[in-house]
């Protein structure tokens, strides 16, 4: 499927943002950008994910950017790690865009496992309101619980993937639990990408 | 996007907030637990959110099983 991904007049780092995902579910997508940043790190994010890119000068300063896919077919583009992740022109590992959250539970805190329940609904609940919002949200051991079909924070975790926040859920994880027709929020990773991402991240937050 | 109208029933402690939320699923009723809004209290509470519409429902379910403080309409 080819989609066409406008992005024109959007400060830095949501182009890529909404390019990652947007290659992630899609074999081909044609870009609209409008600044040589969002070129560069587009064609940055081309180069990690294995797919083409050409680039084309239009009217008004608006760029064309076509990616295609060239990986096997069905294959998630690996590497979106923040070390390499949206340069916005501040200094590296500054850039807000590298907040990335780790949920490495389906509660928050130790002690009591209703009232973590409780915490951590409210905590994502609340991460819409977080301005910027975070680059990456990963998910992983029980963490990837809270991606599933019936989960109570499946709409929050929706409206995050919506406003360009990538969610990557640990795939080991899912198969360990046998969720791998339940996950229904962000898209399966890898501990490449994962630990790229954690790695490269100029803050880590965990509830 | 323009929010829905909600209304949120506030609590006066965690385990009333639950013991809610238990009896809005066991009717149906559409609900999400989120935290206090901020200019409702500074409290580190939750509060159940349903949209306005469901709001009678969820008072007429709730009403006689568990006690709330107040309602408020986001």
């Amino acid at each position: 499927m080819k989609i066409i991904v406008d992005a024109r007049g959007l400060a830095c780092p949501q182009p890529v943002l909404l390019v990652k995902k947007a290659i992630g579910e899609n074999e081909e997508v044609t870009v609209l950008v409008d600044n040589d940043i969002a070129v560069e790190n587009i064609r940055r994010l081309a180069a990690k994910t294995a797919c083409g890119f050409s680039v084309t000068e239009k009217e008004g300063g608006v760029r064309e950017i076509a990616l295609v896919r060239t990986g096997a077919a069905g294959q998630s583009p690996a590497g979106t790690g923040a070390e390499a992740g949206p340069s916005c022109g501040a200094a590296p590992g500054k850039e807000a865009g590298s907040v990335v959250v780790v949920l490495a539970d389906n509660r928050m805190g130790r002690g009591d496992d209703v009232l973590g329940d409780v915490l951590i609904r409210a905590f994502i609940h609340t991460f819409l309101q977080l301005k910027p919002l975070p680059a990456t949200i990963i998910c992983y051991n029980a963490g990837v619980k809270l991606a599933v079909k019936d989960s109570a924070v499946l709409d929050d975790l929706q409206q995050l993937a919506q406003a360009g926040v990538d969610i990557l859920v640990c795939g080991t994880c899912v198969n360990y639990f046998g969720l791998g027709d339940q996950i229904a929020a962000g898209r399966i990773s890898n501990m490449y990408d994962i630990l790229e991402t954690m790695a490269g991240a100029s803050r880590l937050v965990r509830p | 996007m323009e929010a829905p109208p909600y209304a949120v029933f506030l609590f006066p402690s965690v385990s009333h907030a639950l013991k809610a939320e238990k009896i809005l699923k066991k009717q149906g009723i559409v609900y999400k637990l989120i935290p206090v809004p901020r200019h409702i209290s500074t409290d580190c509470g939750v509060c159940l959110r349903v949209a306005v519409e469901q709001q009678e429902l969820a008072a007429e379910a709730l009403q006689g099983m568990v006690a709330w403080e107040r309602m408020v309409l986001l």
